[in-house]
C-alpha cells in the first residue's frame, strides 16, 4: 500500500526553477508541507491532476514558465489561478495561496493592475 | 376630480404618493415611488430628490407631473449625528519605540531582549552581548538564513525582527530556534543601539509579556515612573500574536488628554452632566430636564465642539442667525473607538471608551416653504407644507390591515425615531427624538474601525455568511448554502454580504461573529432604546403598559431584524407590535406621504 503525506502536490513540465523555488517558498512559510514531480501534459491537466491527486486537494502545474493553481472538484481547466512569465512575488503569493486554500483564508492577490506590488 | 401628491423628506430617502379626490370626496391611492434625499434634509436641495421621484411616481400613470393640483409637503427638522468622545486619550511616541501586529506566520515562540543591530552591520557586532538582528528585504532567506548561522558562532543573538514575510522560512533554515517577527513595513524606522524586548506567542494564544506593563519593566529593567509610561503601549499590545517594544530612555512616551466635557441640558430644569458619566447617566439627566429647549456643551472640548459644529452647519444651510438654531433632543450610546497610537510603527490602535451622540435640530423658521415656492416654480403646481410628521406618519400607519384605534406608531428613519398615539377620538400624542438608521451605521463604522460609510451601511443591511470552499457559504445563523458554479476565488475565505443578487466582500479582515456582535448591539443600542423612550412619552400616564399595539413603519422598519428585536422587547409590556403595511401593499414605506393626502381629505370634510 502507498501511504502518501498530507501534502500539496506540484506536478512540473520543465519548470522554469526560480519559479518552482519561489512557489515552493510560500508554501512552506505557510507550514504546509509540499511534493514536486516531473509529469507529462499540458498547464491545465497537471494542475488538475496534482489537485485531485493530492490529500490536501490543493495542487499546483507549473508548464516552463505558465504555473496554475488547482483546488480539488474544480473542472479541468478552470483553474483557480493562472500566471504566465510571472515575477517572483507573484509566484510566492501563488503558492501561499495553494496553502491558504486549505486552511481556507483569504487568497493574497498575485495579480496587480499597474504592475506593481500591493501592499 | 383632482390629482394631489404627498412628499415626505426624509434623512436617507424622499417618498412620494400620488392619490385621486374625487369631487364626492372619495379617495384612492394610484402610485408611489421613493429616491434618495439630495442635500441635508429640510434644505433647498431637496427639491431635485422631491421632483425625480414625482416623475417617477406620475409616470407610472402615465401622466405629467404638471397634470398635478397640489403637492403637500411635511414639516421636516434634520437631524445630525456625530459622535462625541468620552475621554480622547492621545498616545504619542516620539520616537518609534514599539511594534505590535499579528503577522499570518510569525516563527519560534517566546521572549527575548537584546540591542538592536541590523544584518548590514553585524561584523561590528560583540561577542557577549545579547543582540536582537533587524534583516531588511534586501537579503534573500536563504542569505539572511546563511549569514546567520556563521555569526551565531560567536554572537549572542537572541532573537529576529524581518521586513520581508519569511520568518517561518529563515527560522526553517536556522541551527538555532529564535523568536522572530516578521512582516514589519517600515523597518527603516526601527534605531539601531537602543534595547529591544521581542515577544512571540504560541500559536492560538496572545503575547503575554508585552501587553503586561510589569512584563515590558521586567524584560527592560525600567523604574516605577518609566513602567507608568509604557502602560498605553502594553494596552495596545493586547491580544496581538507578536510584537517589540523598543525602550526609548528619555521618556518619549507622552499622552495627551483632552476632555470630553460637560453638556448643559436647558429645560424646565437646567442640568448639566459629564461626558465620562456614559450614556446611561446622560439619559437619565436628559429625561429629568423635561421639556428640552436647547442643549449645549462646555466650550473647547470634543462635545462643545460637536455640539457648536452641529449649529454652525445648520446655521449656514437655513440661513438664519446662529441663535435661532436650537438643539431639542438628543440620543447617546456607549461605543468603542479606536484611537490611532501615533508614531507607532505598523499605525497600531487601541479601543478607548466614546460617547456617540446624535442631536435633533430645530431652526426658528424651517426653510420648507422655500422648497415649497422653489417646487411650485419649478413645476408649475401649487406646493403646500401641512402637517407634522408624526400625525400624518400615524394616519398613514392606519391603512396597515389589522390595525385599530388607539394606534401607537413608530416610525423609523434614518435620522430620527417619531412615534405617535392616535385615539379612537381623533386626539393625537406625538413625539420627536434624534436618533436612527444612521446612528447605526456611525456606531458600526466607529466600532469596527471600517474605513468606509459604504460598507457600514451594507453591514447594516444585509445578512452575511463567510466563503468556506469554492461551493459553499457558511450563514451567519450556522446554515450552509451551496452552489452549482463555484464561487470566484477573490472571495475565498472572505466574509461576504449577501445583498440581492450579488456577494459584496468585507475588505477588512475582521471575524463574521464579531461583526454580527457590533451590528446586533448597534441596533439594539440605538432602537430599543428610543423605542422605549419614544413610548414612555406618548403614553397615557407615561405607562407603557397602556399602550394596546404599536405598528413599525420607516426605513428602519424595513431592516431584517430590528422589528424582531423590538417585539421581543415590547413583549415584556404586553403589546401588539408588528411591521405596518401601509394601504396593505407599500409594507412600512410611504407612511408619511399616504397620510399627508389622508389629512387633505380630513381637512376637506372639516373645513370645505
Amino acid at each position: 500500500m502507498v501511504v502518501s503525506r498530507p501534502a500539496i502536490i506540484i506536478y512540473t513540465k520543465e519548470a522554469d526553477a526560480d519559479f518552482l523555488r519561489e512557489v515552493c517558498a510560500g508554501i512552506e512559510e505557510e507550514g504546509v508541507l509540499y511534493q514536486v514531480q516531473p509529469r507529462e501534459g499540458d498547464l491545465d491537466t497537471l494542475a488538475w491532476e496534482a489537485a485531485n491527486e493530492s490529500m490536501l486537494g490543493s495542487g499546483i502545474g507549473i508548464c516552463g514558465a505558465r504555473l496554475a493553481m488547482q483546488m480539488y472538484r474544480l473542472p479541468r481547466g478552470k483553474n483557480v489561478f493562472e500566471l504566465d512569465m510571472p515575477a517572483f512575488w507573484q509566484c510566492r503569493n501563488l503558492g501561499a495561496n495553494s496553502a491558504r486554500a486549505i486552511k481556507k483564508l483569504p487568497f493574497r492577490p498575485v495579480t496587480a493592475r499597474n504592475g506593481e506590488r500591493p501592499q | 376630480m383632482k390629482l394631489v401628491a404627498g412628499v415626505d423628506i426624509g434623512n436617507s430617502t424622499t417618498e412620494v404618493c400620488i392619490g385621486a379626490v374625487e369631487d364626492g370626496g372619495g379617495l384612492h391611492f394610484l402610485s408611489s415611488a421613493s429616491r434618495m434625499t439630495t442635500g441635508t434634509k429640510g434644505t433647498l436641495p431637496n427639491v431635485l430628490g422631491v421632483r425625480a421621484a414625482l416623475e417617477e411616481a406620475m409616470d407610472r400613470i402615465g401622466l405629467p407631473v404638471r397634470a398635478l393640483a397640489l403637492v403637500r409637503l411635511n414639516e421636516a427638522a434634520p437631524v445630525i449625528g456625530d459622535t462625541a468622545m468620552e475621554t480622547i486619550t492621545e498616545t504619542i511616541i516620539t520616537e518609534s519605540s514599539m511594534i505590535g501586529h499579528n503577522p499570518a506566520t510569525p516563527a519560534g515562540a517566546g521572549e527575548a531582549v537584546g540591542e538592536l543591530l541590523w544584518l548590514d552591520n553585524i561584523q561590528r557586532g560583540r561577542p557577549g552581548v545579547p543582540y536582537i538582528v533587524v534583516v531588511s528585504d534586501r537579503f534573500s532567506y536563504e542569505e539572511a538564513a546563511a549569514m546567520l548561522n556563521h555569526y551565531m558562532q560567536e554572537l549572542d543573538i537572541r532573537g529576529l525582527i524581518l521586513q520581508a514575510d519569511e520568518a517561518v522560512l529563515v527560522e526553517n533554515r536556522l541551527r538555532k530556534k529564535l523568536p522572530i517577527v516578521d512582516e514589519v513595513r517600515r523597518i527603516e524606522k526601527v534605531p539601531e543601539g537602543k534595547t529591544a524586548a521581542i515577544e512571540v506567542a504560541l500559536p492560538g494564544t496572545c503575547i503575554r509579556m508585552l501587553s503586561n506593563p510589569y512584563g515590558i519593566a521586567t524584560l527592560l529593567g525600567l523604574d516605577a515612573e518609566e513602567t507608568r509610561l509604557v502602560t498605553p503601549v502594553a494596552r495596545s499590545l493586547i491580544g496581538k500574536r507578536s510584537a517589540v517594544v523598543i525602550r526609548t530612555p528619555h521618556g518619549n512616551i507622552r499622552e495627551n488628554v483632552l476632555p470630553a466635557g460637560h453638556i448643559t441640558f436647558h429645560g424646565t430644569q437646567e442640568k448639566r452632566i459629564n461626558v465620562d458619566a456614559g450614556a446611561e447617566d446622560i439619559m437619565r439627566a436628559l429625561a429629568e430636564a423635561r421639556e428640552i429647549r436647547d442643549i449645549d456643551g462646555e466650550a473647547h472640548t470634543n462635545v462643545g465642539n460637536m455640539l457648536t459644529r452641529i449649529k454652525t452647519t445648520m446655521a449656514d444651510v437655513s440661513q438664519e442667525h446662529n441663535g435661532g438654531v436650537r438643539i431639542t433632543d438628543i440620543l447617546a450610546v456607549d461605543t468603542l473607538a479606536p484611537v490611532e497610537v501615533s508614531g507607532a510603527l505598523a499605525g497600531e490602535t487601541c479601543m478607548e471608551k466614546a460617547v456617540g451622540i446624535a442631536a435633533m435640530v430645530r431652526t426658528q423658521q424651517l426653510p420648507m416653504r422655500e422648497i415649497a415656492a422653489r417646487l411650485e416654480q419649478e413645476l408649475g403646481v401649487e406646493a403646500a407644507v401641512a402637517g407634522v410628521e408624526a400625525v400624518m406618519a400615524s394616519l398613514g400607519a392606519v391603512t396597515t390591515p389589522g390595525a385599530g384605534l388607539p394606534l401607537a406608531m413608530l416610525d423609523m428613519g434614518g435620522g430620527s425615531t417619531d412615534a405617535a398615539l392616535l385615539q379612537a377620538d381623533g386626539s393625537v400624542r406625538t413625539t420627536h427624538q434624534a436618533g436612527a438608521g444612521e446612528l447605526v451605521t456611525m456606531l458600526i463604522q466607529t466600532e469596527l474601525g471600517l474605513r468606509s460609510r459604504t460598507t457600514a451601511e451594507q453591514i447594516k443591511k444585509y445578512p452575511m455568511g463567510k466563503v468556506e470552499s469554492l461551493f459553499h457559504l457558511r450563514l451567519e445563523n450556522g446554515a450552509m448554502q451551496f452552489f452549482e458554479e463555484s464561487i470566484d476565488p477573490r472571495y475565498y475565505g472572505h466574509v461576504v454580504l449577501l445583498a440581492p443578487g450579488e456577494m459584496l466582500r468585507v475588505e477588512e479582515d475582521i471575524p463574521m461573529e464579531k461583526i454580527l456582535q457590533v451590528r446586533q448591539e448597534a441596533k439594539r443600542k440605538v432602537f430599543v432604546t428610543n423605542a422605549l423612550r419614544a413610548l414612555r412619552e406618548i403614553a397615557p400616564g407615561h405607562d407603557l403598559r397602556s399602550i394596546p399595539n404599536v405598528v413599525l413603519v420607516g426605513g428602519s422598519a424595513e431592516d431584517f431584524e430590528i422589528p424582531e428585536m423590538l417585539m421581543q422587547a415590547l413583549a415584556e409590556y404586553r403589546i401588539v407590535c408588528g411591521r405596518g403595511n401601509i394601504r396593505g401593499q407599500e409594507g412600512p414605506r410611504n407612511a408619511v406621504a399616504t397620510g399627508l393626502l389622508m389629512s387633505y381629505l380630513a381637512r376637506q370634510d372639516t373645513g370645505g
